[in-house]
C-alpha cells in the first residue's frame, strides 16, 4: 500500500483534475495509441485474460460471463496479435494479487505461456477443463472467492511480457502524432471478448515524440485480434509494473477475484480514437 | 421474535455508542447448465452479522459469519476502529446518526413453497428445459419466430441457471430500530446457442419459483437463436429500435447509477442535477421506485431500517425525485431526507440506488405491434456490459447480445451481427415513441455477495434515433 505513494501523488492528480475542466475533447480518428499503467492492464484483462479462460472457451460460462472468440484448438495456431505480443500468466509472481502457492484444487501455482510472439500458446484452466481438451495437467487457475463458492477458472497474474523499446520516452519518440492513456473510467466488451470500447477521464496528446496537452473524455474501440495485431512496440523490463484489480466478477453465484497484470507501456498503431 | 433479530440485538449490545447491527441469513439453491447438461449445483446456507458504528460523522463497518460472543465483540471492535480511523483522518463527517424507527408495511414478497428450496424443483426445471430443446421451439417467440422457421434440433445447445433463495434480514440499532423482513426470489434464464454460433436469450424472475416456466423460456431462446435468414451486418448510425424488457432494464440500470443517485445529485455530478422539475423524457415515461408494485421483488425497509415507500422519479416525462440514503440526504442538506434507499448502513461509497424500478407501460399489445411502424430498425433482446461514459449526460455504451434482428417494413426479417450502442439513457427515453402494454419483472440474476435479488418491472418499448457506434464486424 505504501508503495502507491498516494499522498505523494495527490497534488499532481489535483492539478490534472483542475486542468481537465478546461481541457479540449480528445479528437476523433485513427491514430497511434500508447497505453500504460491501469489502462493497459485493463486492456490485457478484458481482451486477453478473460478470453483465454478455458471454461469460457468450452462454453461453460455461456449463461453469464460469456464465451470466447479463441477456439479450444487454437493453441499453437491462432494468431492473437503481432510478434511484439507475448503474454504470460504466472501465479508465482511476488506481490501479485493473483499469486498463491496452490490453487483451490490443490494444483501448484505455475507460469503458463498464453501468447508467444503473437500466437496463442495455452489457456487458463482448472482440472476439469484441462482434462476435457486433453492437457496433461491443469494450469492451476481454480480459485474460489470463499468457502461458500465453488472454485472456477480465474485469472492469476496475466501479464504482457516486456519488450525491447526501452523507456517510455524512447517509445514516445517513435510517435509523430498520437494519444497516451494510462488510467481508466469505463469499459465495455462483448460476450466473446472480441469487440471492445474503453474510455478514460484523461489522455495526453503526443506530438513529435513528446507528451503534450491534456485531453478529456477519450475513448477508443477495436476488435481484439486486430487491435493486438497493431501492437508494434513494448517498453523494456525497467518500465514493467504490476497493476492490480480487486473487483473481477465471474460465476454464478457471483464471485469477486483479485488479480494483477504486469505490463510496460505499449504502442498500438492505427487505433480508432474519439471522445465520449 | 425471530432468532435473527435476537442475534442483531446481541450484536448491537457489543458496540458502544451509536451503532446498527444487521443480520442477514441466506439460504439458496442454484443449478447451472451448459451445453445442454447440468454443470453446477450450489447450495448456500450462511449468515452474516454486520455491525456499523458511528464516530464523528463517519461510519465504520465490520462483518462476520461467526455468532459467538467473542466474534461479535471482535466485529464491534473492528467497526469502531474503522470509524475512529476515518474520523481521525478526515475530521467531522457528514453522517448525522442512524435513522429513527419508522413504520414498515407488509408485502407479498415471501413464498413458503419457494423457501423450501427443494432441489427437485430445480431439477424438474432443467429437465423441462432439455425436453423443450428436444421437442423444438414451435411455441417460441412470436416476435422473432417466422413462418417457415427451421425446426431446431438437438444441435442447439442450452445454457443457463435456475436459482431460488430465501433471505431473512434483521436490523437493530441504537436509535431504536428493531425490524425483520423475509423475502424469497426465483430466477431462471436460458441461452440457446445454434450450431452457427448465434444465440438467443429468455429469462424470468418472480417471488415464487412456481411462476417460472422453464419450457417456455427454452422455446423462446431457441426461437431467437435459430430464426432463419442470413446474418446481416449493419453500418454504424442512428436507428429506430424495439427493445425487449431485458434491454430496457439496462437503460434503467444506467439511470439508477447516473440520474437517480442522490449522492451524485447532491454533489452536482448527476444527470438530473439542476433538472428536477423539468422535462427530461418523453411524456409517455412514468418511472417510479415502487417496492410493493405488482410483480416486483418487494422489500420492507432499506439497509438502515428505513421503511420502503413508493417514490416517483419521472412523471409524464418530468423529473421528480432522486433517491437518498441518510448520508446523501445529509450532504444534500436543507429539508432533504432519506427516501429509504440505503444499500449498506451508513451509505455505500457509490451512493444510494433504486431497487424496485417500475416503468409504466403503454398501449402497444406486444413487440410485434411495436415493430409495425418501423421501416428499418433494430430489434434488441438484451444489452450487455453497459459502461457509463459520461455520467452527467447518462451517456453509456453497451453491446447487443443473444438476439439482435433487423426490422424491415414493420417485420423482424433476419438476424444481425451484434452492435455497439453508444447513447444517453435519458435521451433514449426522450425519444420513446411507444411502450408495450405488458410489463414484466426483469432481473439479470447477478448475485454477488450476500444474496440481494432486485429487478425492474418494465415493458418493451420503441425509440427513434438511437445511436450505434460500431459492431463486432466493423470495429
Amino acid at each position: 500500500m505504501l508503495t502507491l505513494d498516494l499522498a505523494g501523488n495527490a497534488q499532481r492528480i489535483a492539478a490534472e483534475a483542475t486542468e481537465l475542466l478546461d481541457a479540449p475533447r480528445c479528437p476523433s480518428g485513427p491514430t497511434t495509441l500508447v497505453l500504460a499503467g491501469e489502462q493497459l492492464a485493463l486492456q490485457i484483462h478484458e481482451s486477453v485474460g478473460h478470453a483465454v479462460e478455458l471454461d469460457r472457451v468450452l462454453g461453460y460460462e455461456a449463461s453469464y460471463a460469456g464465451t470466447s472468440w479463441a477456439p479450444a484448438d487454437g493453441a499453437g495456431v491462432l494468431r492473437y496479435g503481432s510478434e511484439a505480443m507475448s503474454i504470460t500468466a504466472d501465479a508465482t509472481l511476488p506481490g501479485g494479487l493473483g499469486s498463491y502457492r496452490w490453487d483451490d484444487e490443490g494444483v501448484p501455482a505455475q507460469p503458463i505461456s498464453i501468447v508467444r510472439d503473437g500466437v496463442l500458446q495455452g489457456f487458463l484452466s482448472n482440472r476439469e477443463s484441462a482434462a476435457e481438451i486433453g492437457l496433461e495437467h491443469s494450469a492451476g487457475c481454480a480459485r474460489a472467492e470463499g468457502f461458500a463458492r465453488q472454485p472456477i477458472v480465474r485469472m492469476t497474474n496475466v501479464s504482457l511480457d516486456p519488450g525491447r523499446a526501452g523507456s517510455l520516452e524512447q517509445l514516445l519518440s517513435g510517435v509523430e502524432r498520437g494519444i497516451y492513456i494510462d488510467a481508466n473510467r469505463s469499459w465495455s466488451i462483448d460476450s466473446r471478448r472480441l469487440h471492445f470500447q474503453f474510455g478514460a477521464e484523461a489522455a495526453w496528446e503526443i506530438v513529435d515524440g513528446r507528451l503534450g496537452r491534456l485531453l478529456r473524455d477519450p475513448v477508443y474501440a477495436g476488435v481484439t485480434p486486430t487491435f493486438w495485431a497493431s501492437l508494434d512496440a513494448v517498453c523494456s523490463a525497467d518500465e514493467w509494473r504490476l497493476v492490480s484489480f480487486t473487483d473481477c466478477g465471474k460465476g454464478e453465484p457471483g464471485q469477486i477475484a483479485r488479480v494483477s497484470h504486469g505490463c510496460a507501456p505499449a504502442r498500438f498503431r492505427d487505433v480508432q480514437v474519439g471522445a465520449a | 421474535m425471530s432468532d435473527a433479530l435476537d442475534l442483531a440485538r446481541g450484536a448491537l449490545a457489543r458496540a458502544a455508542g451509536d451503532a446498527l447491527a444487521t443480520v442477514t441469513r441466506e439460504r439458496s439453491t442454484m443449478l447451472r447448465f451448459a451445453r445442454s447438461r447440468p454443470t453446477q449445483a450450489t447450495s448456500v446456507d450462511d449468515l452474516t452479522v454486520e455491525i456499523a458504528v458511528l464516530r464523528g460523522g463517519h461510519v465504520g463497518r465490520s462483518a462476520t459469519n461467526r455468532t459467538d460472543d467473542a466474534a461479535l465483540a471482535d466485529c464491534a471492535r473492528t467497526a469502531t476502529l474503522a470509524a475512529e480511523a476515518a474520523a481521525a483522518a478526515a475530521g467531522e463527517g457528514h453522517y448525522p446518526g442512524f435513522p429513527e424507527p419508522g413504520t414498515s408495511r407488509e408485502h407479498g414478497g415471501f413464498d413458503a413453497e419457494t423457501a423450501r428450496l427443494d432441489p427437485a424443483t430445480g431439477g424438474d426445471a432443467l429437465r423441462a428445459t432439455f425436453d423443450a430443446a428436444r421437442r423444438g421451439a414451435a411455441s417460441g417467440d412470436d416476435s422473432v419466430a417466422a413462418p417457415g422457421a427451421s425446426p431446431p434440433t438437438a444441435a442447439v445447445e442450452l445454457g443457463g441457471v435456475w436459482t431460488a433463495g430465501d433471505v431473512e434480514t434483521a436490523i437493530a440499532s441504537s436509535s431504536g430500530v428493531e425490524l425483520t423482513d423475509r423475502v424469497t426470489d426465483a430466477f431462471m434464464k436460458t441461452i440457446a446457442t445454434a450450431p452457427d454460433g448465434r444465440t438467443g436469450y429468455a429469462a424470468q424472475a418472480a417471488v415464487a419459483s412456481s411462476e417460472l416456466d422453464p419450457a417456455a423460456l427454452a422455446a423462446r431462446a431457441i426461437a431467437k437463436a435459430t430464426r432463419p435468414g442470413d446474418l446481416a451486418s449493419l453500418e454504424p448510425g442512428d436507428y429506430t429500435v424495439v427493445m425487449e424488457p431485458h434491454a430496457v432494464l439496462d437503460l434503467l440500470w444506467v439511470l439508477g447509477e447516473t440520474a437517480f443517485d442522490g449522492l451524485a445529485h447532491a454533489e452536482g455530478r448527476g444527470a438530473l442535477s439542476g433538472r428536477l422539475g423539468t422535462s427530461v423524457a418523453s411524456p409517455a415515461i412514468n418511472l417510479s421506485d415502487s417496492p410493493r408494485f405488482h410483480a416486483t421483488l418487494p422489500r420492507a425497509f432499506d439497509a438502515e431500517g428505513v421503511p420502503k415507500d413508493p417514490l416517483p422519479l419521472i412523471q409524464d416525462g418530468v423529473a421528480q425525485h432522486v433517491v437518498h440514503d441518510t448520508r446523501s440526504a445529509s450532504i444534500a442538506g436543507g429539508a432533504t431526507a432519506t427516501t429509504g434507499h440505503a444499500l449498506v448502513a451508513g451509505g455505500q461509497a457509490a451512493g444510494p440506488r433504486p431497487t424496485n424500478l417500475v416503468l409504466i407501460g403503454g398501449g402497444a399489445a406486444d413487440e410485434a405491434e411495436l415493430c409495425a411502424p418501423v421501416e428499418r430498425g433494430i430489434y434488441i433482446t438484451r444489452l450487455w456490459y453497459a459502461g457509463v461514459l459520461r455520467p452527467t449526460d447518462s451517456l453509456f455504451t453497451a453491446v447487443t447480445r443473444d438476439g439482435a434482428f433487423l426490422v424491415e417494413d414493420g417485420q423482424v426479417t433476419r438476424p444481425i451481427a451484434d452492435m455497439r450502442i453508444t447513447d444517453s439513457a435519458l435521451s433514449i427515453l426522450s425519444r420513446v415513441q411507444a411502450l408495450g402494454a405488458r410489463s414484466v419483472l426483469t432481473a439479470d440474476g447477478e448475485l454477488y455477495g450476500r444474496r440481494f435479488a432486485a429487478g425492474a418491472v418494465c415493458p418493451p418499448l420503441r425509440a427513434g434515433g438511437v445511436h450505434f457506434s460500431g459492431s463486432a464486424s466493423h470495429g
